[in-house]
């Protein structure tokens, strides 16, 4: 499917905290939460559309890699875009997010855009960490913050879409050497036949229903 | 697209509850109904797969009969002819086919569903099919399919993927395809699938991979890493020979670089993962592959030829580097070398592709091997590398003393040619081999099997079934090296003999030392014979050591010369060594010393091999002495690798190192010096280590030199130290960037940017320290820095501690919350209005370095608690155009300690409202000549450190006293627990002090105030002096007890300061009688302030 850019996107955070959720819900929105099904899934990929331009978002989760420094450093240098993940329940997700992105900061471009994002916001009762909180950590590390439900489906699409704006931004702004793909970015095969594709990848991003994987 | 779902509401019947087993029959009734993909029924597909995933995912944790239709009905074989057929829109289905199966196997958490589903082979099918690779998405999804089933992957579950009867291991093989590829998430998700299988440790699997895989694996793996490096090379002489490099080559070197220590890093990740039998494959191909034939050959190239003319050993060059490489190559091998199969073709190739033997400049074979020895720790490699880069000479390969490399290199029976080359076959094909039927005469690879483990276990008897049967667990490796002594120790002194190199490891790994023991004979009686030998030698040596200082000294110079001579010889570290010549330019020297500096701190590397560097040669016979003993009485690997043969005892290079590095420090003092602040940093370091030798007590006689070198450093620093406001500021930013951000040479290595020619612009993106200072004021800042760093190498060296620096000491700042006396002190009353409007009462007190708004101590008379305490130094004054009642401060945080170095914080910025002009103007004066005196009394301590003509010696005085405290008494409390008498007597005189000299502005203008200070107000003029004088005595025992009896209320943080000159409830002691009256002649300047106002 032609597209104008492909962003490599990581979702990284502790264990449990709903990474592969997220990324299953962007990816393939039809697994709406119906009876306290959990199901997540490493990686997936979709197109949504930016300022008019077919844009391919790559989700490469690295949950279970922990154990290899050196998985965990490559993964980190070959992404665009980050979605730092903790739990608003368990305040222990929260607390690691420091350490987590100390390493994010020290392996990867320092282009990299990270979003930081609170999840299971639909579990309101059983919250621990406050919103303020996680604004507050945002504002203080210059990230983009954003409290979502993998189960609702709250906000994930935001969460997704805006990384990208702002990785697009920030190509636009010439910060990005987009001809390097160890950023996390490629060029999209030649998309003079724009006129066509686009409007067939634009009917699938756009409407988003089903539209997992193309 | 097809996203259409009005087909769900069509005809089909579809039941309404999308969890259920009906569902699943009706999805199963679609895929039956669609055998064949076309463009018409794809998205119908592609939607029942979907839901497939939903629906099983849902039943594994939901309900058990939907698992079981699944299986029932052998759907996992529709997936495969859905996948098999070549149509279309074939990849969008396979897409999700595959996205099918990762959630399926991402997210069963049922065992049994497990088993089931992988039981009947199909997903081997499903691995092994040649999916259309080319396109990316199809791609992406299929890594990700393979390494989500490796991380499922255990001892149970590796039986469905692993075939021990056919020798089959699609999982891995097919992924191990795809690690070069060009994707880099491709390459990461293969690197994490090889990592997840190793780790499985199934004894028999291991076996597969060892004996199928590894040899064409890990040469292809080091094949593309040294290709890699080769580019690397290439770019950086690329850049080299641009006068400035652009951004984009800059980026790319940044990727290149990168990207080798991620290899690194997955290789340092395999070798942790402590598999013997895998290390010793991988190990071998990565010394004689890669690091011997290309990283240290490209060492030798240009000293070697250099030597040429001069060598004794070597007249043409190019056969000195061919024989030293060739030599090296059949040290490496070992005996096995003489294997006629192997002899002629190694040789044969040699000759003839001499000329066109690739290698690396110096400069980054440098720069590589400091990233090998800071990240690998397996000691085999490093110890070896070590060995080689520091021991090997010219002698021992005229000689042909192959006995001595011998110990060091566990595979001897090698039959990887030393020589960086492609490997005969690809990868693919090679696993193509490998996956058939099976011959163990491979052509190729006959070496590495034949000869390799397969011949060894079975020249002893060792059937490897007999092996894992032996022990209970299936992974007889881990098993074995963690039993070590007791229950294998039959199994290997029987292996011994036959030098299986796992056996060996298995007697020399003691659990969880990853030592570099690798497979050394310790009870071969032959080096123990060495042993002996050397240890009368070395006490013979000892008595010829002149013992006394004086005779060290003429030694010097001649021991100098000695090792120079001796390290003709040696032509890898005389290159390191060579290098860390910085008359030119410092290029290549930071990175001999990044070498020498990771080359020390590996954990892997044998420290005896070190003293090679570190130790003067006296310490090195008397210390070797030691080991000697300690061997004889528990031999163990590691002293007898670097037990030299009889005839030539260790050599040392520490005089020659250390006199290298001290031309580094001196040409770095010079003004114009061509030697970036990184560099000085480094040796300064590394100085300290080789001067400390290994016992660490010898460092006293480097003591003159050091000093010599501190005084030059001030000298340089001398020269800019103006008495210009900027110069106080750069110096103690400069002293909270050298403290706070010790050196870290790891991240150093990491950074491409030093590959690059020094440059002088900060321009390039460079940080200050790795480039050389831009402009007088640059030129500055690294003096200062210069300074720094040699006066601490002086102070570590001489053990003296650090009394002058950072210069403001923290402990005498007042903290906010103290509860200050301030009976008869300057205060003046004050509004203090913020930007917002907020509007505070305050009472504002000056000391020597700081500013304090107190307000006054509900408790106390003429207390006052501190609420924002600010640095004079810093402070910002303005008067106001339109109110001259009011002025208009910012006040910073005081600078404590290391974190001066942040951007200074603002406590405040707000317009302070006196009573009226008189007052504001007082305040403008006090403050503003506060601010000079605090900052001259600074400049006066920086010109003691620098040795300014004129300034005197350091006063043993405390630096700093506050103001409003009795002068004599604010010194250092060096002891705790003085006697109460003690503390009386010497308080007393200094609370007569007290009232000196002091102005007292206490004005009663607010209402807020009479509330608090009603009675001390009106006393508040000079009239009240002497009423407190009187009341000095008794008073000073009420602020004792309020201490004592520490009020909840009134924190009091200076007691808990050991070292504190707390202004104000100081307890003295006695020693302190010489501050007390050296603090006496600055009295009156204070005085002097205070008078103007």
């Amino acid at each position: 499917m032609a597209y104008a850019y492909l962003f490599k996107y990581i979702i990284i955070g502790d264990t449990g905290v709903g990474k592969s959720c997220l990324l299953l819900q962007f990816t393939d929105k039809r697994f709406q939460p119906v009876h306290d099904l959990t199901i997540g899934v490493e990686f997936g990929a979709r197109m949504i559309t930016i300022d008019g331009k077919q844009i391919k978002l790559q989700i490469w989760d690295t949950a279970g890699q922990e154990a290899f420094r050196s998985i965990t450093r490559s993964y980190y240098r070959g992404a665009a875009g980050a979605l730092l993940v903790y739990d608003i329940t368990r305040r222990d997700t929260f607390n690691h997010l420091t350490t987590w992105l100390e390493d994010a900061r020290q392996h990867s471009n320092s282009n990299m855009v990270i979003m930081l994002i609170g999840n299971k916001s639909d579990l309101e009762s059983r919250r621990e960490v406050k919103k303020e909180e996680g604004e507050a950590f945002a504002r203080e590390h210059g990230l983009v913050f954003m409290e979502t439900s993998a189960k609702t489906a709250a906000n994930v699409e935001e969460a997704f879409i805006n990384t990208a704006k702002e990785i697009y931004e920030k190509i636009q702004e010439g910060v990005f050497d987009i001809n390097n793909e160890a950023n996390g970015i490629k060029i999209g095969p030649q998309h003079s036949t724009a006129g066509g594709a686009s409007g067939a990848g634009g009917a699938g991003a756009g409407g988003a229903a089903g539209g997992g994987c193309c | 697209m097809f996203r259409s779902r009005s087909w769900f509401g069509a005809s089909w019947g579809r039941p309404k509850n999308p969890h259920s087993l009906e569902r699943l029959k009706y999805l199963h009734n679609i895929l039956c109904k669609n055998t064949t993909v076309s463009e018409s029924n794809r998205g119908t597909l592609v939607e029942s797969l979907r839901c497939i995933a939903e629906i099983l995912i849902w039943g594994d944790q939901n309900d058990s009969s939907v698992f079981d239709f699944f299986l029932e009905k052998n759907m996992l074989s529709y997936f495969l002819k859905i996948m098999r057929q070549k149509c279309g829109g074939s990849s969008y289905v396979c897409v999700q086919l595959l996205q099918t199966l990762n959630i399926l196997f991402e997210n069963i958490r049922n065992e049994t569903s497990l088993y089931y589903l992988l039981s009947n082979n199909h997903v081997n099918s499903i691995i092994v099919h040649k999916f259309d690779f080319s396109d990316e998405e199809v791609m992406a999804y299929y890594i990700s399919f393979l390494k989500t089933l490796s991380l499922k992957l255990n001892n149970h579950t590796i039986h469905f993927f692993y075939n021990e009867h056919t020798k089959d291991f699609p999982l891995y093989t097919e992924a191990i395809k795809f690690f070069n590829h060009s994707e880099s998430m491709v390459r990461i998700a293969v690197r994490t699938l090889t990592l997840n299988v190793y780790r499985v440790q199934d004894a028999s699997m291991l076996r597969f991979i060892r004996d199928r895989t590894a040899a064409p694996y890990f040469s292809n793996l080091v094949w593309f890493i040294g290709k890699h490096i080769l580019e690397l090379d290439a770019c950086v002489r690329n850049d080299a020979e641009m006068s400035f490099c652009s951004h984009q080559s800059q980026q790319k070197l940044d990727d290149l670089v990168a990207e080798h220590l991620d290899h690194l890093h997955y290789i340092n990740d395999i070798l942790c993962l402590n598999i013997p039998d895998l290390n010793d494959v991988l190990t071998e191909h990565l010394l004689h592959k890669l690091l011997v034939p290309l990283y240290i050959y490209s060492l030798t190239s240009e000293s070697v030829r250099r030597l040429a003319a001069s060598s004794p050993y070597n007249r043409d060059h190019i056969q000195s580097i061919e024989a030293i490489t060739r030599n090296l190559e059949a040290i490496l091998k070992g005996k096995h070398t003489e294997s006629p199969s192997r002899m002629t073709f190694p040789r044969h190739r040699m000759e003839s592709e001499d000329e066109i033997k690739p290698s690396v400049s110096c400069v980054v074979s440098l720069f590589l091997l400091s990233q090998v020895f800071l990240i690998i720790t397996h000691g085999p490699i490093v110890h070896a590398l070590a060995w080689i880069i520091l021991q090997s000479d010219l002698s021992v390969f005229e000689d042909g003393a192959t006995k001595i490399l011998e110990m060091y290199i566990s595979n001897a029976k090698s039959n990887v040619k030393l020589e960086f080359s492609k490997p005969q076959l690809s990868l693919e094909k090679a696993l193509e081999n490998t996956s058939s039927e099976r011959d163990y005469t491979t052509p190729e690879y006959s070496g590495s099997k034949s000869f390799g483990y397969d011949t060894d276990q079975s020249s002893c008897d060792l059937d490897p079934e007999l092996v894992s049967n032996s022990l209970p667990s299936t992974s007889h490796i881990s098993e074995a090296s963690s039993i070590g002594h007791d229950s294998t120790e039959d199994l290997v002194t029987q292996i011994q003999p036959v030098k299986s190199m796992s056996a060996t490891t298995i007697k020399e790994n003691m659990p969880d030392s990853p030592l570099p023991d690798s497979g050394i004979d310790s009870s071969s009686s032959k080096t123990n014979e060495y042993n002996n030998i050397t240890d009368e030698e070395k006490q013979k040596l000892l008595g010829v050591i002149p013992s006394t200082s004086a005779e060290r000294a003429v030694t010097l110079e001649s021991l100098i010369e000695r090792e120079s001579r001796e390290i003709e010889k040696r032509p890898f570290l005389k290159t390191i060594l060579d290098s860390l010549d910085c008359s030119e330019n410092d290029y290549k020297a930071l990175f001999a010393l990044c070498l020498l500096f990771a080359l020390i701190n590996n954990k892997g590397v044998n420290t005896e091999l070190l003293d090679t560097l570190l130790c003067p040669e006296d310490e090195i016979t008397s210390s070797a002495q030691e080991s000697g003993v300690a061997s004889s009485s528990a031999p163990s690997g590691d002293t007898q690798m670097s037990s030299p043969p009889p005839k030539r005892p260790l050599q040392s290079f520490n005089a020659l190192l250390i006199s290298k590095l001290m031309a580094i420090t001196n040409l770095s003092c010079k003004p114009a010096s061509k030697v970036r602040l990184v560099t000085l940093e480094l040796s300064v370091t590394l100085m300290r280590v080789a001067m400390c030798g290994a016992g660490g007590g010898a460092s006293a006689r480097h003591a003159p030199a050091a000093d010599a070198l501190r005084a030059r450093a001030a000298a340089l620093a001398r020269n800019f130290y103006k008495c210009d406001d900027i110069f106080l500021d750069m110096f103690e930013d400069e002293y909270c960037e050298t403290s706070k951000r010790p050196l870290n040479v790891e991240w150093l290595c990491m950074d491409a940017a030093i590959l690059l020619p020094p440059t002088r612009t900060p321009m390039s993106g460079i940080a200050f320290a790795k480039r050389l200072p831009s402009g007088e004021m640059e030129r500055a800042r690294r003096a200062i820095r210069t300074f720094f760093l040699i006066r601490d190498l002086y102070l570590k060296l001489t053990g003296k501690s650090e009394t002058q620096l950072p210069l403001s000491n923290p402990a005498p700042f007042v903290q906010v919350g103290d509860v200050l006396d301030l009976n008869d002190s300057d205060l003046i009353s004050c509004d203090i209005i913020q930007k917002d409007g907020t509007w505070q009462h305050r009472f504002l007190a000056v000391d020597h370095i700081q500013i304090i708004l107190v307000e006054p101590d509900k408790q106390r008379l003429g207390w006052g608690v501190a609420k924002l305490v600010g640095s004079l130094q810093d402070l910002e004054i303005q008067g106001d155009k339109e109110d001259p009642r009011c002025l208009h401060l910012t006040i910073h945080k005081p600078r404590v300690g290391a974190s001066g170095a942040l951007p200074r914080t603002v406590l405040l910025r707000a317009k302070f409202k006196f009573d009226d002009h008189i007052r504001s103007m007082a305040a403008k004066q006090r403050l503003t000549k506060g601010r000079t005196k605090s900052r001259q009394k600074k400049m006066q301590q920086i010109g003691r450190l620098l040795e300014v003509s004129g300034m005197c010696a350091p006063a043993l005085a405390p630096r700093h006293r506050p103001l409003f405290a009795r002068p004599a008494l604010a010194t250092v409390r060096r002891s705790t627990g003085g006697d109460d008498d003690t503390e009386r007597r010497l308080r007393r005189p200094s609370g007569h002090m007290l009232k000196d000299g002091i102005v007292v502005y206490r004005e009663r203008t607010t209402s807020r105030e009479s509330s608090v200070s009603r009675s001390s107000s009106a006393q508040g003029s000079r009239e009240g002096s002497p009423r407190s004088r009187s009341e000095e005595i008794p008073m000073e025992d009420i602020k004792r007890n309020a201490v004592a009896s520490s009020l909840a209320a009134t924190p009091v943080v200076q007691q808990c300061q050991p070292s504190t000159s707390s202004p104000l409830l100081k307890t003295n002691n006695s020693s302190e009688e010489t501050s007390f009256i050296s603090s006496e002649p600055s009295r009156p300047k204070r005085k002097g302030i205070v008078e103007t106002i």
